[in-house]
């Protein structure tokens, strides 16, 4: 009786929670799509220019590239940060714990657009330099969350899950990371929420993605290119990191000891 | 059975157990007593590796623990601690099946144990199977550490201060279930606590320790009646001793058969302890009491003069012993 009216009120809360996630993403679309239907509010912004709607390339497609840059690189920093916070919190790589957490420091403070200056004429024009960039500069929230995360979980309940006869590996996938997951992941929140906003640098060396109307708006005093791919890239941002908030506040439920 | 010979810890310069010799036989409740920073808990966590110790020989069941894997050996010890240890994202069903599921048992059968624990500690399936750490009081949360401990039927139990954060009843009434499943299962326990009624109330075999060195060891009684130091003496509260031995004597260990005379107006039960028939001559104003049996028959006389006069005996042929 009690289980099966646990899981009813859980199963039923989220679905008002998407609610939010979902809006910004409608947003983003009818955005996307119905862009030519503002053109008399941007012509009000520019009512000199040529050309209010930046028509160079389709908003879709530069959503789908920002989409793939920001998630490639999101995809490397999770696996390296996550790896890396891992493997220095193990008794055999304490050691490297000061290096790895500075290192990751040193990607963050060393700013995208000089990241992307050196890179460039090693990588050449394009998406790489980007995501090269938004790799670096997303590790460090990564990183240092997975290594607070597991550092808190409190050292008696891991001394038991070994006391138990628990291999290493089991108390790290069954112990450490199920308990460290929402500090973990609030650290990869920040990072793919602050690199949807970076990837618009990569517009500057050739990655065409939402950066891009921004960049050509600059270049041509066109402040309704400007606003178009602010806008688009605010609402992806927006739907990301309240997406993010869903599943952060799920999994904080499910561990509501903490 | 466990057997620890000259077994030392040290943690750099600094020695935590110190040369301790110690041998725990199969089915007996051994007590470590001592203050804090004793070297108690050290030496309960070198028996499941824990820690591993500097030098001398652990042995279990006739093999050294070094010779054991120290994952494949904690699974057959079973430990429980003050804090808990639960896991916090696991309900209490999963929590005490976590033994069993690591040694593969079928999922039917870890489930039946669980229940049939559960049952054992007090905990109604219905009510708590689905129930996180946090939705637990104190008492709740430590009798599912136990059964957790108990799950694979482990023939040792390991137990560092399990009932140190209850408040006075909760631990009390602990330490009777705890007595009550000793006496029903036998395991072989080691016990560290730094309360010595608690040792008293529980242990066959009491071991005090001070500076990660034993200073006493032995059954309660003869420790109560010799301590061999005024540390221990004072451990042993000083002036009370005389009244905790009373409270490990049982009444039908001094009656006598009814006499003569008048029986006394106050009556008690065989299986109850020389502390509380004191207190009730005291209550009661009288020197004699009559013991009864279950169904509240006479079957013989308890007399002040008498217990006072056998205690002096007990000490003596301790003595000569």
């Amino acid at each position: 009786m009690t289980p099966n009216a646990n899981v009813g009120s859980v199963t039923n809360v989220p679905n008002t929670q998407w609610l939010l996630p979902f809006g910004w993403a409608l947003l983003l679309l009818i955005s996307i799509m119905g862009m030519p239907l503002l053109e008399s509010v941007f012509r009000w912004v520019e009512p000199d220019a040529r050309q209010v709607i930046y028509s160079r390339a389709a908003f879709y497609e530069l959503l789908g590239r920002h989409v793939l840059v920001v998630g490639v690189a999101a995809v490397v920093t999770i696996t390296a940060g996550v790896l890396a916070g891992i493997a220095v919190t193990r008794e055999r790589g304490r050691d490297f714990l000061p290096l790895v957490g500075q290192l990751a420091s040193l990607g963050q403070t060393f700013p995208p657009v000089a990241v992307l200056a050196l890179a460039v004429p090693v990588l050449g024009f394009g998406t790489l330099p980007i995501i090269v960039a938004l790799m670096l500069y997303g590790l460090l929230p990564i990183v240092r969350n997975t290594l607070a995360g597991i550092n808190d979980v409190d050292a008696t309940i891991k001394e038991a899950a070994q006391a138990m006869g628990m291999t290493p590996w089991q108390v790290l996938r069954h112990v450490e990371l199920p308990l460290a997951a929402p500090v973990i992941l609030a650290g990869v929140r920040t990072s793919v929420t602050i690199n949807i906003a970076t990837a618009a640098l990569g517009a500057t060396v050739g990655a065409s993605n939402l950066g891009d109307p921004i960049i050509a708006g600059i270049v041509n005093g066109n402040m309704a290119y400007v606003l178009q791919g602010a806008l688009l890239i605010a609402l992806l941002a927006l739907s990301v990191d309240s997406a993010f908030n869903v599943y952060q506040q799920r999994l904080r439920r499910r561990l509501s000891a903490f | 059975m466990i057997e620890l010979s000259h077994v030392s810890k040290r943690f750099g310069d600094e020695t935590a157990v110190d040369d301790i010799t110690l041998r725990v036989a199969k089915g007996k409740f051994c007590a470590l007593v001592g203050t804090s920073g004793c070297g108690k808990s050290t030496t309960l966590r070198m028996i499941n590796r824990l820690i591993e110790h500097s030098s001398g020989d652990i042995i279990l069941d006739g093999q050294s623990i070094e010779q054991y894997d120290p994952v494949k050996l904690r699974r057959r010890i079973g430990y429980v601690i003050q804090s808990t240890g639960l896991f916090p994202h696991w309900n209490v069903a999963r929590n005490i099946g976590l033994v069993p599921r690591l040694l593969k048992w079928p999922a039917t059968e870890i489930t039946a144990r669980v229940e049939e624990l559960m049952g054992v500690l007090g905990l109604p399936v219905g009510e708590f199977a689905h129930k996180y750490p946090h939705q637990l009081s104190g008492g709740q949360a430590q009798r599912v550490g136990v059964a957790r401990a108990l799950a694979a039927d482990p023939d040792i139990l390991l137990m560092d201060e399990p009932f140190g954060a209850l408040d006075p009843i909760t631990r009390e009434k602990l330490q009777d279930e705890l007595a009550k499943l000793q006496s029903r299962l036998h395991k072989t326990v080691v016990f560290v606590t730094h309360d010595m009624d608690e040792a008293l109330r529980l242990a066959d075999h009491l071991v005090v320790m001070r500076d990660g060195r034993i200073v006493q060891q032995g059954s309660p009684l003869a420790l109560l009646q010799q301590p061999a130091d005024p540390f221990v003496d004072s451990l042993l509260g000083g002036l009370e001793r005389g009244l905790k031995q009373a409270a490990l004597t049982r009444v039908k260990d001094h009656m006598t058969s009814l006499g003569p005379t008048l029986p006394a107006q106050s009556r008690i039960p065989t299986d109850f302890s020389l502390r509380q028939a004191l207190s009730m001559m005291l209550r009661d104003h009288c020197d004699r009491l009559t013991v009864v049996d279950q169904n509240d028959m006479p079957i013989g006389e308890l007399s002040l003069r008498r217990i006072v006069k056998e205690a002096q005996l007990d000490k003596v042929s301790q003595r000569d012993a």
